[in-house]
């Protein structure tokens, strides 16, 4: 009787409700699917209908599929080195290295916080594809040049190389900046030349970030989406949602091939993943220094070598500057410059952001047509607003999910060590699955009426579509947003609950009032990581491919699909660099709020509001002084 | 007003309290002094509620209170890290409690002010948040939320610890005076024995988990009861065999299957002779000058004595300087062998 009453009290009854959702969503949305698309590979059937489990297994080593896979190990290959050693070089240009004008070199370089995916790749195929601008301007430069230089596995590697390197400006410039200048200056005073201080000192200290850096990376390349899909280049994931929309008319056993290539991918996943955990139990350098100093800018003392970096430096910052200056200026630019890709300096325009009207184009009989929605800006046009809309409002929701999901669980999870451990791994587990797979399996999963844990309701179907969406985006946010959250509560020191709990608090108040405002801005942070990056994602809302679930990013790239059609979508082209203005506004915006305004603590805001009082008060006081002559005459 | 009885805490098969018993009595300045890991701190989550123990007792004014909830027992604690809440300005912070307690606005604003104005934290200061405070300001701050509630006792877990050496001792005469004025009880845990030895009315020395002895600053320190104790807190010479057996050979009578020590400034150099000790010649080995005296390191035959000795600005000797010590029988602390304390 007393144990019922126990279970009766509702902090237990939540705790009860949270482990059923909980448990819902890990079998339901992570575990079933998934074995689901294993269970495909197995299901294929002859053509007389009799079972043939190993048909698509012959199929991969007879045909062609393999390519694929070639293809994209490729990919990751080459951009481990590409993007290391762009990334490697933009950390230590800006943060390491004494080069002149580093703060702007650093804006230019973390350009790719708030440009990237679908965005970036069709403001890089804008320059160069082979009439863009910047080939046209380097053909005409060197006639010999291939015009055609663009495309394919070179287009692919040069748009990622520079796409990349995010996570290198976040992580690795960190690392540098937790160096403690003291090595660097024993290293000196020991007699090491900068160089040897260089390799033996300052990297051995990054290489637990690098090795981290560089299985994402190799991720990031295996499982690329966009920059193949735009720039063409037959990749796994590509092949994939393609074979999901493709039907056993058309070829043998397509669902089959995607959930092979699916599980393909997530076993590299699992494999690269298992060793960077491996790496990670070895342990870190970790500084033992008590009293850190920060780390001095390193002055190249070879003037030959100084300005070779600085010109290296600025090249960079050129190549990663170009496509958003330009997207940026072309934005303001009538169609026919967009289209002829010339600047047009004497006319500017908000058509592409606010433009109404439709426009008229002529037609091979000499007559002039309206083509309906065909010249509306960003913010008229029914198809964009409709992505941009979708894409926010699912993103949105998503990202907050994930958040207080994630939350919930790492209070859960501090509290109860062993139990938790549990928890965290379940949490861990969508990391082993790529996105595509994750939504593949999805999508095949729930398109039927049969499941019965969702009501048996279909949720592939119409506006359903919606809801699986957010569902596929929030679990395949909730492994970063553990990782991230979790960081975040190890700052809170023990103590602080306790002195709560001491003070009279019960347990939700302590969460509500003492932890949560101190980890608020680390969550906040996670919540505008996820919601950037689902607000502009492609990969996803492509696999699933439904009308219903038409994300910003597919708008976008339907745009680009369209500039190719003469007298189609005539200004597809100034609504894409619009709409990428309007992604970098965003993304940038959010950046602010969360990483300038938000990263302050409670006194920083108190000297800023103090600061801002004074500001007022001097001001008020001077327009006083302005105004009292003004009195005296009249 | 504290009483523990026969309290023992493990944690899975590590038992960190060995059956203590120990009493507080009402306006005390009651200090648990041992080393790292002796138990002292978790006697005091004990005693405030954040452990249960596996057996024993603890009774605030005769009230058992072993199974009553934390927030129910009415006692306050200033952490080691202060755990202030950073998110929260000094009023805040100092308001938590009333307001967890749902007092009414007026009342709160009135009672912060006047902790706020007991413990010397301004009005203005009530409005900045924690991190723009001193370490100093910062202490103010976590006593002055921990009496706020009114509570009937006091815990301090090292609050003096994160500071540096000249604010700890600036700090640690307030921290006496305050209490004298509050006329709070209060549990002071440390490591520090000169803190323990210059705040407390009475001291508990902790080691593995059981309290050594309980008494008065010169108890402890003049009359430590084992071995533990005695080397534990303050300086200390152990005699060597030779020397056991020249005392011996002086009339002393000390049992050479005891532990025998005798402290630094019992040990004068170069002082005139007193009835009964046994002077041994020397030579300084090292001095270590500390202002107010002087520490020399000194080979004698029988072994290396060590000697404080006030400094009077005349007798300083150098290194290699010829003197001679003086053991006394009577100042001479014998124990059963047993394992010390680190030094």
């Amino acid at each position: 009787m007393k144990n019922a009453a126990k279970w009766l009290k509702p902090e237990q009854l939540l705790k009860l409700f949270g482990f059923g959702l909980f448990i819902y969503i890990f079998l339901g949305f992570m575990i079933l699917p998934s074995v689901n698309t294993l269970t495909q590979i197995f299901s294929t059937k002859t053509a007389a209908g009799a079972a043939d489990p190993w048909a698509v297994i012959r199929f991969f080593f007879a045909g062609t599929m393999g390519n694929y896979v070639l293809n994209s190990l490729k990919l990751a290959v080459g951009l481990v080195v590409t993007v290391n050693i762009v990334g490697v070089s933009i950390v230590l240009l800006t943060e390491y290295f004494d080069i002149k004008g580093a703060r702007i070199l650093r804006m230019g370089y973390m350009t790719t916080l708030i440009y990237s995916g679908v965005a970036l790749v069709t403001g890089y195929l804008f320059l160069y594809d082979n009439n863009g601008i910047l080939t046209t301007a380097m053909v005409n430069a060197f006639p010999g040049m291939d015009k055609n230089w663009f495309s394919g596995f070179n287009a692919v590697m040069f748009t990622m190389t520079f796409a990349c390197t995010s996570n290198h400006m976040l992580f690795l410039r960190n690392a540098i900046r937790g160096i403690d200048y003291n090595t660097v200056e024993a290293a000196r005073n020991l007699g090491a030349k900068p160089l040897k201080v260089l390799w033996k000192v300052v990297f051995p200290t990054l290489a637990p970030t690098m090795f981290s850096l560089t299985i994402m990376t190799f991720i990031t390349g295996l499982c690329a989406m966009s920059a193949p899909v735009l720039l063409g280049f037959d990749s796994i994931n590509p092949e994939i949602v393609r074979l999901a929309g493709s039907s056993m008319a058309d070829e043998s056993f397509p669902q089959a091939r995607a959930a092979l290539l699916s599980i393909i991918l997530a076993l590299f996943t699992i494999v690269l993943l298992a060793i960077l955990s491996a790496y990670e139990r070895k342990g870190h350098y970790l500084s033992v220094s008590k009293t850190k100093t920060k780390l001095v800018k390193q002055k190249i003392s070879n003037p030959v070598a100084n300005t070779l970096a600085h010109i290296y430096a600025y090249l960079l910052f050129i190549i990663y500057m170009t496509p958003v200056v330009m997207i940026l200026i072309f934005s303001f630019q009538t169609y026919g410059a967009i289209r002829m890709k010339t600047l047009d300096l004497g006319n500017w325009t908000f058509l592409n952001f606010f433009g109404k009207e439709d426009y008229s184009y002529l037609t091979s009989r000499g007559t002039y047509r309206v083509r309906e929605g065909a010249v509306s800006g960003v913010f008229s046009n029914a198809d964009t607003l409709g992505g941009i809309r979708t894409s926010f409002i699912l993103s949105a929701v998503a990202a907050a999910i994930a958040c207080v999901i994630v939350v919930i669980a790492v209070n859960y999870i501090f509290k109860h060590k062993k139990k938790g451990a549990f928890l965290e791994y379940a949490l861990l587990f969508p990391w082993l699955l790529p996105t595509i797979l994750i939504c593949y399996s999805y999508r095949t999963y729930f398109n039927s009426n049969d499941i019965w844990y969702v009501g048996n309701m279909n949720l592939y179907y119409a506006q359903n579509v919606r809801l699986l969406i957010i569902i596929a985006y929030t679990v395949v946010k909730l492994p970063f947003s553990l990782r991230m959250i979790k960081a975040a509560f190890y700052t809170i020191d023990d103590e602080l609950e306790d002195a709560a709990r001491n003070l009279g608090a019960s347990g939700l108040t302590t969460m509500l009032k003492i932890k949560l405002p101190i980890i608020l801005p680390s969550v906040l942070a996670v919540f505008a990581l996820n919601f950037n990056a689902l607000f502009t994602e492609y990969d996803m809302s492509a696999t699933f491919a439904s009308s219903y679930g038409t994300s910003y990013a597919m708008v976008m790239q339907s745009m680009t699909r369209e500039e190719g059609l003469y007298g189609y979508n005539v200004n597809a082209s100034g609504r894409r660099a619009a709409s990428t203005v309007f992604i970098m506004l965003v993304s940038g915006l959010i950046l602010y709020l969360v990483y300038g305004l938000g990263a302050r603590d409670l006194g920083e805001r108190l000297e800023a509001r103090e600061r801002r009082r004074k500001r007022w008060i001097k001001l008020r006081t001077s327009l006083q002084h302005k105004s009292k002559p003004a009195e005296i005459s009249s | 007003m504290i009483r523990l009885e026969d309290i023992t805490v493990k944690f899975d098969e590590f038992t960190a309290l060995k059956g203590i018993s120990v009493h507080v009595r009402e306006g005390e300045f009651f200090t648990f002094l041992g080393p790292s890991g002796c138990g002292k701190t978790t006697t005091l989550r004990t005693i405030a509620g954040f452990i249960q123990p596996v057996s024993g007792s603890v009774f605030v004014k005769d009230k058992d209170i072993t199974h009553v909830p934390i927030e129910d027992r009415n006692i306050g604690i200033v952490f080691q890290s202060y755990a202030l809440f950073p998110t929260m300005t000094v009023r805040d912070n100092i308001a938590f409690g009333l307001k967890v307690k749902k007092l009414n606005k007026p009342e709160i604003e009135s009672k912060v002010a006047e902790i706020a104005r007991k413990v010397d934290l301004s009005p203005e200061q009530l409005g900045k948040a924690v991190s723009q405070l001193s370490g100093g300001q910062q202490q103010r701050v976590a006593i002055a939320r921990a009496l706020v509630t009114e509570p009937a006792i006091i815990c301090m877990d090292e609050p003096l610890s994160n500071l540096d050496a000249k604010l700890r001792v600036q700090l640690r005469n307030e921290l006496k005076s305050m209490q004298k004025n509050f006329g709070i009880t209060t549990i002071y845990v440390t490591h520090d024995q000169e803190e323990a030895l210059t705040l407390s009315d009475r001291i508990a020395v902790f080691n593995k988990g059981e309290i050594e002895q309980t008494g008065t600053p010169n108890e402890v320190y003049n009359h430590s009861r084992t071995e533990f104790v005695c080397n534990f807190i303050g300086d200390i010479n152990k005699l060597s065999e030779e020397s056991i057996s020249l005392l011996n050979g002086r009339g002393a009578a000390l049992d050479i299957k005891m532990s025998h020590y005798i402290r630094l400034e019992r040990v004068p150099v170069n002082a005139p002779y007193t009835e009964g000790a046994l002077e041994v010649k020397g030579s300084v080995l090292s001095r270590e000058y500390y202002g107010m005296y002087i520490k020399y390191t000194i080979q004698t035959a029988p072994q290396v004595i060590r000697s404080i000795v006030r400094n009077d600005g005349v007798s300083i000797f150098e290194p290699g300087t010829e003197v001679i010590v003086s053991l006394h029988p009577g100042n001479i602390m014998s124990y059963p062998h047993r394992e010390v304390a680190p030094a």
